[in-house]
């Protein structure tokens, strides 16, 4: 299991896939920490809510860690290193799980890189315009490491969705049009099935403050549930398929 | 584990199977819903020898090979290796190479990391130094070995979407040798290349061959692997058509002789009585069949008969494949 895990890390060191989410990730955290801090008028960033928002960026990083995963095993199969992958190891699962560990490695990497500039240039804004700070300790510890937690798994859900689906495009279509529009409205129209979605749960250990949420034990309960099940499908997917 | 005793040679980790098969198909059937692509196949090839597996495209090659890596499950029957079934042989990569595709590599990834990321899934042999350092070490060992072995030495670090086609199919077959196997299994591994690499992956089987150790390799093109082989699988429409050493295949190569002669029915006259068979072609034109063309002009000569030209047109392996892989089964 060392050796699958150490073939992976290796394979996702050595393309600039992983590079470019990154540079995308801070890209578009700065993008969304900035508008919020700068543009938000210094008046309504008192609340505590606007302060959330601000500092709350680095949930973002959570789609990009996704991306890791579902990269992570749909170009193999684009570009037929899949192949060698499992005559090397013919044990597919252990594939899999390698994998996932490998994808949760990144995705904790890129939860702290996401949360250290959420959090640390959305303090500098708040500091600069002289803004008091509003957020109390239980709450930015967990913002801090629900963001962590969040982006960890959601590398892994990445695997598992990826796994499923196999095309890479398509797994990525499925991602956005998942998290752009079909959950969002879920959440929006009908919140006692959307406190329950990927999303929803996510905002649950992430101290996101609508009043529809869970408790965060019971949401990162959740969370890691909807992960097995996508593990497990794409394991017992990927054991049975043939591959040609 | 090995019990040191001076008097009795060492026991390998793996006792070969007992009819000393290296590959072997049972019954080996797969369907892809409707399409039967490998029709209740069964062979088995020795230990050390090169065997060409043959057929038309789409005769089902590519899926028997992949049943043997467990990569397609077979409907029914059994593809067996080494004396198992590959996904139950203890680091299986250790023992059998495999090239499947020309392009399995990512574009953006070098050469040399693609092979690293390969040596490491396979694990080293001798658990030495660190748990991390330690495997480190022993890939890049191996890695290295490999890309001098089919000399990729100088872009092993350079992306592999600027290789040539020719250095892909090395840098397959490098994957293919990382673990030092005793059986090797390339499909089509020919495709594409130019006449020197055709010749370099030629000269390599050889070489790998002449250490005792077995290759099963594929082709559409008898020709590209006529050179190589001691014998040949030949499969068409999913059924086997011809298991023979490639000595047997060239003994059915028929010879016909082309005669010019201004009295050509006179002579088929002749060669009939003779109990030759021959076709009139084109007024002076005659096609013999199963006879030496020496024989022909021994006839001719005899009879007083006149010959413009008399030309054996020998068939060719390939013609020999195209008459085996044409044939309607019955």
């Amino acid at each position: 299991m060392t050796d699958q895990l150490l073939s992976e890390l290796r394979k996702m060191r050595s393309t600039r896939t992983n590079l470019g989410l990154l540079a995308g990730m801070v890209f578009l955290t700065l993008l969304t920490v900035s508008v919020n801090g700068f543009v938000t008028d210094a008046v309504e960033l008192r609340s505590h809510d606007n302060q959330h928002l601000v500092l709350s960026a680095g949930t973002n990083g959570a789609l990009f860690a996704a991306l890791i995963g579902i990269m992570a095993i749909t170009s193999e199969f684009r570009h037929g290193t899949i192949r060698p992958t499992f005559v090397v190891t013919p044990r597919r699962s252990r594939v899999i799980a390698a994998k996932v560990l490998a994808s949760l490695l990144m995705g904790v990497i890129f939860g702290l890189v996401a949360i250290a500039l959420s959090f640390g240039v959305g303090y500098a804004i708040l500091a600069a315009r002289g803004i008091p700070f509003e957020l109390d300790t239980a709450h930015v510890l967990l913002l801090v490491f629900g963001t962590l937690a969040m982006t960890a798994l959601w590398a892994e859900l990445g695997v598992g969705l990826g796994a499923v689906i196999k095309n890479q495009v398509f797994a990525v279509i499925a991602l956005i049009v998942w998290t752009g529009f079909v959950d969002n409205i879920l959440r929006n129209v009908v919140p006692d099935v959307g406190r329950f979605t990927p999303v929803g749960v996510s905002d649950s250990i992430t101290a996101g403050y609508e009043d529809y949420l869970l408790a965060p034990p019971v949401a990162g309960a959740i969370l890691v549930g909807y992960v097995a099940v996508f593990v497990a499908a794409g394991a017992l997917l990927v054991a049975r398929r043939d591959v040609t | 584990m090995v019990t040191q005793t001076q008097a009795v040679p060492p026991v390998p980790a793996v006792a070969p199977p007992s009819d000393g098969a290296v590959v072997r198909a049972e019954g080996l059937t797969k369907r892809f819903g409707d399409l039967l692509a490998v029709d209740d196949l069964s062979f088995s090839l020795e230990c050390g020898t090169v065997t060409g597996f043959l057929g038309p495209n789409g005769a089902g090659k590519t899926t028997t090979l992949r049943m043997l890596l467990h990569l397609v499950e077979p409907t029914a029957g059994r593809a067996l290796v080494l004396g198992g079934r590959y996904q139950d042989l203890e680091r299986p990569a250790a023992r059998v190479g495999a090239v499947l595709e020309v392009a399995d590599f990512h574009p953006g990834r070098s050469g040399r990391d693609h092979l690293f990321a390969l040596a490491l899934a396979l694990g080293r042999a001798d658990e030495r130094g660190n748990w991390f350092f330690g495997r480190e070490r022993a890939a890049a060992e191996r890695v290295d070995a490999v890309l001098e072995l089919v000399e990729l030495g100088g872009a092993g670090r350079r992306r592999v979407g600027g290789y040539s086609l020719g250095m892909r199919q090395r840098l397959g077959l490098a994957g293919a040798l990382l673990g030092d196997p005793e059986l090797l299994i390339l499909d089509e591994p020919a495709n594409g290349l130019d006449p020197e690499g055709v010749r370099w992956l030629r000269d390599f089987l050889r070489t790998f061959a002449a250490e005792g150790k077995t290759v099963l390799v594929s082709s559409h093109v008898l020709a590209e692997v006529a050179q190589t082989v001691d014998q040949v699988v030949i499969i068409n429409k999913g059924r086997l058509v011809a298991f023979s050493p490639l000595a047997e295949l060239t003994a059915r190569l028929t010879g016909d002789v082309r005669v010019r002669a201004p009295e050509a029915a006179r002579l088929r006259d002749e060669l009939a009585r003779e109990g030759i068979r021959s076709a009139l072609l084109d007024g002076d034109e005659l096609r013999v069949e199963g006879a030496s063309s020496a024989r022909v002009g021994e006839i001719a000569y005899g009879a007083d008969l006149l010959l413009h030209a008399l030309v054996p047109q020998s068939s060719s392996l390939e013609d020999v494949f195209l008459e085996l892989t044409t044939e309607e089964p019955s």
